[in-house]
């Protein structure tokens, strides 16, 4: 981060800046994450969520799942398998130091009374309004693609589709169909 | 489903791609420390100019293209079936210029290469330290006996460039009665999109089946013996369009060799096809610019590059990018497939490899990643993902993590439609994303 600075400053000043890390591995192999979830993880919407800001555990953790055939994926599962351990660790580390920016998706103000009671139960792990996960495993959902989530949700749901986590799965099974959507809008509004 | 699904984005008339990309800081230096010309503003173009600006803001980088708003040609056979507006796909290049790039609508007409200096229509010129064409692919009317870039603009549409003759074949759709045949020839690969012409069968059929035409009949005269996914395909047309797609191979004299675009009538060796709808997929090699340079040096149709950099084979400093090169795994018979996401990719390693020089630093270690989706119906799409990497100043293209969405599970049982639906809405994520990273 202190190097990004230092060409942010730089630009300010309008000094020629120092090439942006072209000589850095992880950031040429970022690049190619980009095309789907954005510059710096920040995504340009539909079902593509951002990643940049999420903690690196997490980040790590779900791409080895996926390399290791262990939680299903639709397209990731088979990409991530071109990419190294090692490769992997860095690119977690990589856009877990990137800003976490919510991307605010309009929702109406009953969707968000229905959503706070409906999201109760997820407000233990993730925080009231998705932005305070309880541990460095568990995902930011404020201001996330609601698509996506809504997605994520419908997998969980589905016994047909291998995910991993025990309490999520729960959890999602135990929503109802129609508060499903609802949930998602409401921590893809969620600002903070 | 939410209603924030695709759906809605897809049929919306504000195209205005609103992305919030963070960027990386350019400085405006007092002295340049090099120059780069970019030749196409399609995916390839728009994303070298932009990452070249990103990575180094001393950098000069001039884009070149003639039109003011680029078509996305993925997802365009969506336009064909009414499930998407076409301003979805519609995007200008004021994005680029905030990136710095100073954007130019002009035709290039030549390169003087001892001298470094390109040369438009307009007159103008434009010395360069290192240059960048992505001009796509020029099609070979001539191919096919009968056939004419005027007939194509005007009564035959090829659709394989996306914007007016879109348009154009969604209108002959419409007009076409139900038990029509509407006919898609395709061109011998390599061609630009692979998978493209049997997506368009889905989409045609879709667009028959709801509204009120399902007698209707698709018939695909192909140049080859195989496709691009094909057996995604062909579970998708007989679960969703049973009966109304059919495809020739190459073996079963499916090329079409000419066509009377009076009678709309297809000719392959052995037999003749007539249509309510004739679509000539026209084969087609690099733009014409690179042919013109003679920079295509793989059988005379397509640029050879370097796989550390996109640099041309044939020419020092000159890179070639998108649909233009080839590339990748030729022997093991996995070369680079002619996509957007593969332009991109290739744009990226080559703003890479020129910032490097410029700047007398290592060259990045490239990495090349492709992503493909097809859409068959709103809730039913399909992928086939590449990756490459570069190994002994070799493309090595890494089998496990490449290939087609999965056919059946493991256990031969039926993919969850879950899975479908899921990569249906991915295209429409990955255009939004594509068109951002590129433009925004």
């Amino acid at each position: 981060m202190r190097r990004k600075y230092t060409l942010a400053l730089l630009a300010c000043l309008g000094l020629s800046t120092l090439p942006a890390l072209a000589d850095d591995s992880t950031e040429a192999l970022a690049r190619t994450c980009n095309n789907c979830h954005g510059v710096n993880g920040v995504s340009a919407g539909g079902a593509m969520p951002s990643l940049g800001g999420q903690s690196e555990t997490y980040l790590k953790h779900i791409m080895m799942e996926w390399k290791t055939g262990e939680r299903a994926a639709a397209s990731m599962n088979r990409l991530i398998k071109g990419y190294s351990d090692e490769q992997i660790a860095s690119l977690a580390k990589y856009f877990a130091a990137k800003p976490w920016v919510p991307i605010a998706q309009k929702a109406s103000a009953d969707v968000m009374a229905r959503g706070k009671d409906v999201t109760d139960k997820c407000e233990t792990c993730h925080g009231a309004t998705g932005g305070q996960p309880d541990d460095e495993t568990t995902p930011r959902l404020n201001g996330q693609s609601a698509l996506f989530l809504h997605l994520e949700l419908d997998k969980y749901r589905d016994e047909a589709f291998l995910m991993t986590h025990k309490k999520m799965i729960k959890s999602a099974r135990k929503m109802d169909e129609k508060d499903v959507g609802i949930a998602a809008k409401f921590y893809g509004n969620q600002s903070k | 489903m939410s209603q924030i699904n695709r759906r809605d984005f897809i049929k919306a008339i504000a195209a205005a791609s609103s992305a919030s990309v963070l960027t990386i800081p350019s400085a405006h230096a007092g002295q340049t420390k090099g120059r780069v010309v970019v030749v196409g503003g399609g995916y390839g173009g728009a994303t070298a100019a932009k990452y070249l600006r990103m990575m180094d803001g001393g950098i000069d980088v001039t884009l070149i293209e003639a039109n003011s708003t680029y078509t996305s040609c993925p997802l365009s056979n969506e336009v064909i079936s009414g499930e998407r507006d076409i301003k979805t796909l519609e995007v200008g290049y004021s994005g680029l210029k905030k990136h710095g790039v100073k954007v130019v609508h002009d035709w290039v007409t030549g390169v003087d290469t001892a001298k470094k200096v390109v040369s438009t229509k307009g007159g103008q010129t434009y010395a360069y330290d290192a240059l960048i064409l992505s001009p796509g692919v020029e099609f070979n009317y001539a191919a096919v006996e009968g056939y004419t870039e005027e007939l194509a603009n005007t009564s035959l549409p090829h659709a394989w460039k996306a914007g007016a003759q879109t348009l154009m074949l969604k209108k002959q759709l419409e007009a076409m009665p139900d038990g029509g045949k509407f006919i898609i020839a395709v061109p011998p690969g390599p061609f630009r999109c692979p998978p493209g012409p049997y997506e368009r069968a889905a989409q045609v059929a879709l667009y028959c089946k709801t509204h009120g035409k399902a007698k209707s009949k698709i018939l695909i005269l192909d140049s080859n013996d195989s496709f691009s996914k094909k057996a995604l395909f062909e579970q998708a047309w007989k679960a969703l369009y049973d009966g109304m797609i059919e495809w020739v191979p190459g073996a079963s004299d499916g090329k079409v060799i000419k066509v009377d675009a009076k009678t709309k009538t297809c000719f392959t060796n052995f037999g003749d096809h007539k249509g309510d709808v004739v679509n000539i997929i026209p084969p087609h090699h690099a733009g014409k610019i690179a042919r013109d340079m003679g920079l295509a040096t793989f059988k005379t149709h397509w640029c050879e590059v370097k796989p550390e950099s996109m640099e041309a084979k044939a020419q020092k400093d000159i890179y070639v990018i998108g649909d233009s090169c080839i590339g990748g795994d030729l022997a093991g018979n996995f070369g680079f497939p002619k996509s957007a996401h593969m332009a991109m990719t290739q744009a990226k390693v080559a703003a890479g490899a020129i910032i490097a020089k410029i700047n007398n630093l290592p060259l990045p270690v490239p990495f090349y990643v492709n992503t493909c989706y097809s859409v068959v119906a709103p809730d039913w799409g399909f992928s086939v993902v590449h990756v490459y990497r570069v190994e002994n100043n070799t493309w090595v293209y890494v089998k496990e993590a490449s290939g087609i969405s999965p056919v059946t599970m493991p256990d031969k049982s039926p993919v969850p439609r879950l899975y479908r639906k899921v990569e249906a809405e991915y295209a429409d994520g990955w255009l939004r994303n594509v068109l951002a990273d590129a433009y925004s």
